[in-house]
């Protein structure tokens, strides 16, 4: 009871110390200045994984429209869908008035927007990194820091819970294909990262880049014990990648090994957003099934 | 029209030689793309793996990526090459049109708009997963080139302005087609655009099994069609007074090069400048004969292609990039290269 008492004093605390005072003024990634004068209350997400972070800041009755391919959580699926940042249904969006628009940094939504007169906060998480710095940038904008702090806890606990469940496992080498092309990811793009906190690490070396084009030889000769197809949404299927040539002596492949992934799976590992912790959890349950 | 240019003193002309010494310079190039790859492995390890796959005995992986990866993609390289180059050449002699190539009648962006269509859709169309892309593309090709000479003709006629409008202008909306699919399918668009950039990545020997009973054939009938071709380049109308059957010709050779093309363009991707250039190197290098230029862009088309994925596969190893590029970036300098050379000399 009493640990209840003080968890509530520290909140409350913690709310106090953490509450955003209007107006404020942020910088985003473009380099431009952001001026709220007050909590957002009309807010438009252009990215999937942005509306993840305003929907996991408590914060999902505030949207007012989302691109098409934000489909998490569940709610926002009545939400008006405005295209995507690439090309985005822009009369729509003006119509609906928002007073915060979060957007990428290189699609040049973010200019267009800014010269409509529209709030517009450009720049997306493309690290693990990224992401947890960027709930506390979207709670301060939106004042709800102490939610942000807490997202970021949990996350940061799911990990550490990982990490210490994988210390002393033998580190998995893991092919993943992002596409039959063969596509790959590099050890320092984003599912790299989150490969190596789960366990496991991919079999291409960070020479090659964040998501080299790989030559099949390469796949045969590294002999991955695990091979994740990202592609399977898209009719990639185990026995099509088992049948490949020189790949029927894959450790992988004689191990059964050779996972494939959902949409919604495919989802949660490509987005850099509140679900990082959940992310890493899904990897370590594929990489070392006896341990989750 | 593509014209004879003042002999080039430093290639045989005549005679058995030119064939003779492009077959050694194709087996030469070939075999150092099998010694050399992503995957580094020492001269005495190739020998011994090249030796394990004779005596058959393959065991470990040195023997599985020289036997089922290696060896297979410069085999294929070599005849999606010949392929293109070949039926570049027919494409140019039949529309006598320098500018002429194998996907004149819209078979690459069929076969691109066929590609794109089960890389986006198999996911949630069973039966288009079944089908794959090399089918889907080889059939689109088809299909395609077929609408084209059906728009074109007119009776028995098949007249060329026609043929190439047609082609054309359905080509450019299939192309349409596919950017849409790209841009609609947002993790797809760079497997797709690889795919179109063409590449070797895929091959084996089952891949290659399934290609030559077409591009054999079809090479076959391109090959022995070289006086036909020579007479018209006199014109359309002067060739049927010298007895050619223009217009049976013209439907025999645009079918077996159409097919060619598809075979190629299903195994590889949309492998662009093989089919233009190599012809009209050729030509520079050992004169405008059809009987002779048709043999000849088949070895160099083989040859330029492996070089080309060669590179593809080594200057970024164990990265690729797709074979298309190198094509461009490499072919388009040299040829201009020897065009100026030719044309200095005049």
């Amino acid at each position: 009871m009493k640990r209840v008492a003080f968890l509530v004093v520290l909140l409350l605390a913690l709310q106090v110390a953490l509450a955003t005072t209007y107006p404020i003024t942020v910088t985003d990634e473009l380099g431009h200045e952001l001026t709220l004068t007050a909590p957002p209350q009309r807010i438009v997400s252009m990215i999937p994984s942005d509306t993840e972070t305003v929907c996991a800041l408590a914060a999902c009755d505030r949207l007012v429209g989302v691109d098409q391919f934000s489909d998490w959580p569940q709610q926002v699926a009545d939400l008006p869908h405005l295209g995507s940042a690439t090309s985005p249904d822009l009369e729509a969006l003006v119509a609906l008035h928002p007073d915060l628009v979060l957007t990428d940094e290189y699609s040049g939504l973010a200019d267009r927007l800014r010269k409509l007169g529209i709030p517009v906060y450009a720049g997306t998480p493309q690290t693990y990194d990224q992401a947890l710095a960027f709930l506390g940038t979207v709670g301060h904008l939106l004042d709800v820091e102490t939610r942000a702090a807490v997202v970021r806890g949990t996350i940061e606990g799911q990990v550490a819970a990982v990490a210490r469940q994988v210390a002393g496992l033998p580190v998995q080498r893991v092919f993943v294909e992002l596409d039959a092309t063969p596509y790959s990811v590099g050890p320092s793009s984003y599912l790299g990262t989150l490969l190596a906190k789960a366990g496991g690490a991919t079999v291409v070396t960070a020479a090659m880049g964040e998501y080299p084009q790989v030559d099949p030889e390469f796949v045969v000769q590294r002999d991955p014990q695990v091979v994740l197809l990202m592609d399977a949404p898209y009719g990639q299927t185990v026995a099509g990648a088992e049948s490949r040539p020189g790949w029927q002596g894959l450790t992988a492949v004689r191990d059964g090994r050779v996972i494939t992934l959902t949409q919604p799976q495919v989802d949660l590992l490509s987005r850099a957003g509140p679900r990082m912790g959940d992310a890493v959890l899904l990897l370590a349950r594929l990489l070392h099934p006896g341990r989750f | 029209m593509a014209r004879a240019l003042p002999a080039s003193r430093l290639l045989p002309r005549r005679g058995p030689a030119p064939l003779l010494l492009s077959g050694l310079a194709l087996a030469a190039v070939a075999a150092l793309a099998v010694a050399v790859g992503g995957v580094h492995i020492a001269p005495g390890e190739l020998l011994g793996a090249l030796l394990d796959g004779v005596t058959g005995r393959l065991h470990g992986t040195t023997d599985t990526i020289v036997w089922q990866l290696r060896l297979p993609r410069v085999l294929m390289a070599a005849t999606v090459g010949a392929s293109l180059a070949l039926a570049g050449a027919a494409f140019q002699g039949v529309f006598r049109n320098p500018l002429a190539d194998p996907y004149l009648l819209g078979a690459a962006s069929g076969a691109g708009f066929g590609a794109s269509l089960v890389l986006v859709l198999a996911g949630s169309v069973p039966w288009l997963a079944r089908l794959g892309v090399p089918w889907a593309a080889f059939a689109c090709a088809l299909a395609t080139v077929a609408a084209v000479v059906a728009l074109a003709r007119q009776g028995a006629r098949l007249p060329t302005v026609s043929l190439i409008l047609a082609g054309v202008v359905l080509g450019s909306s299939l192309a349409a087609a596919t950017s849409f699919l790209m841009l609609a399918s947002r993790d797809r668009a760079a497997g797709i655009l690889s795919w179109l950039l063409g590449s070797f990545a895929f091959s084996s020997w089952d891949g290659l099994l399934a290609m030559l009973p077409l591009a054999l054939p079809a090479a076959a009938l391109l090959l022995l069609a070289g006086r036909s071709l020579d007479v018209m380049q006199l014109g359309e109308e002067a060739a049927a007074q010298l007895g050619v059957p223009v217009e049976s010709v013209k439907f025999a050779l645009l079918g077996a090069a159409t097919l060619a093309t598809a075979a190629a363009v299903s195994a590889a991707g949309v492998i662009g400048f093989v089919g233009l250039v190599v012809p009209h190197a050729v030509r520079l290098a050992f004169g405008p004969a059809h009987g002779r230029l048709l043999p000849l862009s088949a070895l160099w088309g083989a040859l330029f292609l492996v070089l080309a994925d060669l590179v593809a596969r080594t200057v970024l190893a164990p990265a690729e990039i797709p074979v298309g590029i190198v094509t461009a970036l490499v072919g388009g300098p040299f040829f201009l290269a020897l065009l100026r050379r030719q044309q200095r000399g005049r």
